[in-house]
């Protein structure tokens, strides 16, 4: 078949106009390191301002005041010692949040009961900030561990219940019909088809989840605590110690970055059978 | 007729919402198991098992440095909350038996429905010099004497110590509240101190290492601060009377105060090791901020008996309640005055130097 359109005569190449480079229509080409740019851009406008006098230290300190504020803070042992406990509440945080998120997706998501129950209530959640929950945590839960991981738990949860929810049901019903047509196993279904439809979804769920986690940190560690970056940042405030805020903030804006990105690289490998406009 | 799926979705939502709420809504109802009259002596000695969960975190590290944490024959659990609204919040809870504030917080307890009663009193020695509270001046704004505030925001924190204090600031001045701008502005951190520099409000009370920070930050651009020749130097241990109530957490509490005033002794006798250890160590300031704010709050007075205290306090609660509006109270009615003389006996018997 192919042959006949292989052997027909082609139009004197000297007849077709010079071809012209295609004109891609996506965002191109990747710039290398372009990832650090933004925020490398961002230090040098912090910096320049700083240095000309533009910003006033004693509301924003210049960054070498935060370098040497974070040195000395290190060299007390104190920001490790926070950044280890801030660590463990937002890593068990997130890790139960996800497991919960996870379930509550795949039940809302494979079954229509599933999603009468859960979703609203869901639903509600996301509409609720968590500062307005912590008074009702407190008396719920007193002023210890649990409260401060469940608030994280509470953040958690919803971002990575609504974007799996959301990557399982806009699963393309040709797969599902594929499923039923090779009588497949519920299990099988849900190993072959939907986990990996629900993946990129899930994914991106876990981008606002890591974040989150350590959004929740700042509020929860102003009860009752003696440790945590947010402790620190609160104990600066309360002695007006402007650059140690400073630190905590920029060390925010670091976790975040670095958290963020874990979840990028995992993406990439994990969907690296997709072709997108992110490659 | 089948009703659109989506209310009965809504329905089984709102319903399941519901049932999570009244779930976790009635957790934590213990009540001792037989109840100590207010009136009734306090018993002697602490039965095994008994625990106090203690807010008071500053004073926690000086009786912990003390070495009497040791030797107390309860359970101490300490939680890192001070100052009323914390308190109070945790006593609603039930996560906490005793707090540490100062005189305006046992006032909105009983207005708020959470009645307390005070277990320990101290107050500061030749306290006019020795103040907690400077009033802050924005940079621009002229004012020299506690006159001058009239016309002027004024940054104004109901319920909490520093908003009681703006009130007989002016009541001293002669003014009303009708004569100054009161902001509403919790103080809480380095709000007040920071509202003050970018010039909302004029006035605001600030205390501690903020003003010595306000001063060194904002001096050049003309702020002042100026002493409002007040007392301001209560600060109370109280607790719910529903703690009161149990036999064991009464005895507990009764020992937990001989500690506290020890403890205050050994501050004021050992004042190298305690700026090191918990200014510079545990909160991150530098000795010379330690330095400042022990020689600020000067000596501790723990006064064998309250009635001067009562008396102040009474003249505290008749102006708040004239200017919020609240019932008056008596503030004889604040006091569990079994627990008196307990702090300076436990000084007058020496010990923990």
């Amino acid at each position: 078949m192919t042959a006949s359109v292989l052997t027909r005569p082609r139009t004197p190449a000297a007849t077709v106009p010079a071809p012209r480079p295609r004109r891609r229509l996506g965002p191109g080409r990747a710039i290398p390191f372009g990832a650090v740019l933004g925020p490398a851009l961002l230090l040098a406008l912090w910096a320049v301002g700083s240095a000309a006098g533009w910003l006033d230290s004693r509301t924003l300190s210049a960054p070498w005041t935060v370098v040497t504020t974070a040195g000395e803070l290190i060299a007390d042992g104190r920001l490790q010692d926070n950044l280890a406990v801030s660590a463990q509440r937002a890593g068990i945080g997130l890790a139960v949040g996800t497991v919960i998120g996870i379930v509550l997706a795949l039940v809302s998501g494979l079954s229509r009961w599933g999603e009468a129950i859960l979703d609203g209530p869901v639903q509600i959640k996301r509409a609720i900030p968590g500062v307005a929950l912590i008074p009702l945590l407190v008396l719920w839960l007193g002023i210890g561990e649990q409260m401060k991981i469940t608030t994280i738990v509470l953040g958690v949860f919803v971002p990575v219940y609504i974007h799996t929810h959301n990557g399982l049901r806009t699963i393309d019903s040709r797969y599902v019909e594929l499923g039923e047509s090779l009588r497949l196993r519920p299990a099988v279904f849900l190993r072959r088809i939907v986990l990996p439809g629900a993946l990129p979804g899930f994914l991106l769920g876990m981008r606002f989840a890591v974040v989150g986690a350590w959004l929740s940190l700042v509020v929860v560690e102003q009860i009752n605590s003696t440790s945590g970056i947010g402790y620190m940042m609160d104990l600066a405030r309360q002695y007006g110690q402007t650059d140690i805020i400073i630190v905590g903030l920029v060390l925010y804006g670091l976790l975040g970055l670095l958290s963020d990105g874990a979840v990028r690289l995992a993406q990439r490998k994990a969907l690296s059978w997709r072709r997108t406009l992110a490659d | 007729m089948k009703p659109p799926p989506m209310d009965r979705r809504a329905f089984l939502s709102a319903a399941l919402g519901a049932v999570a709420l009244g779930l976790t809504g009635c957790a934590q109802d213990e009540t001792p198991a037989e109840a100590l009259a207010l009136t009734a002596a306090l018993p002697a000695a602490v039965p095994n098992g008994t625990k106090l969960v203690v807010g008071d975190k500053e004073h926690q590290k000086a009786i912990e440095f003390s070495g009497a944490a040791k030797g107390l024959t309860f359970e101490v659990e300490w939680a890192n909350l001070s100052g009323g609204p914390q308190t109070l919040e945790a006593f609603r809870a039930r996560a906490l038996d005793i707090g540490s504030v100062a005189d305006i917080p046992p006032i909105h307890s009983h207005w708020t429905g959470i009645p307390t009663k005070i277990v320990a009193s101290k107050f500061r020695q030749d306290p006019l010099n020795h103040a907690i509270y400077r009033l802050g001046i924005a940079p621009g704004t002229s004012v020299a004497t506690l006159a001058d505030i009239r016309g002027k925001k004024v940054a104004y924190s109901p319920g909490q110590a520093q908003g009681a204090l703006v009130l007989r600031v002016l009541h001293k001045a002669g003014l009303t509240k009708q004569d100054v701008e009161l902001v509403e502005l919790p103080s809480t951190g380095d709000v007040y101190a920071n509202a003050l520099a970018s010039r909302q409000v004029d006035v605001a009370p600030i205390g501690g290492v903020q003003v010595k920070r306000y001063e060194t930050k904002y001096g050049k651009d003309g702020a002042t601060t100026i002493a409002h020749g007040l007392r301001d130097d209560p600060g109370h241990l109280y607790a719910p009377i529903t703690v009161l109530a149990d036999p064991a957490k009464a005895a507990a509490i009764r020992e937990y105060v001989q500690v506290w005033a020890r403890a205050w002794r050994w501050r004021e006798a050992n004042p190298d090791e305690w700026i090191e250890r918990y200014y510079v160590k545990d909160q991150g300031l530098t000795t010379e901020d330690g330095r400042w704010i022990v020689a600020n709050a000067g000596v501790a007075d723990i006064p064998p008996t309250w009635t001067e205290a009562i008396a102040r306090h009474q003249e505290t609660i008749d102006l708040l309640a004239k200017e919020t509006g609240n019932k008056p109270l008596k503030a004889e009615d604040l006091y569990d005055r079994r627990y008196e003389t307990v702090a300076a006996d436990a000084l007058a018997a020496g010990g923990a130097r």
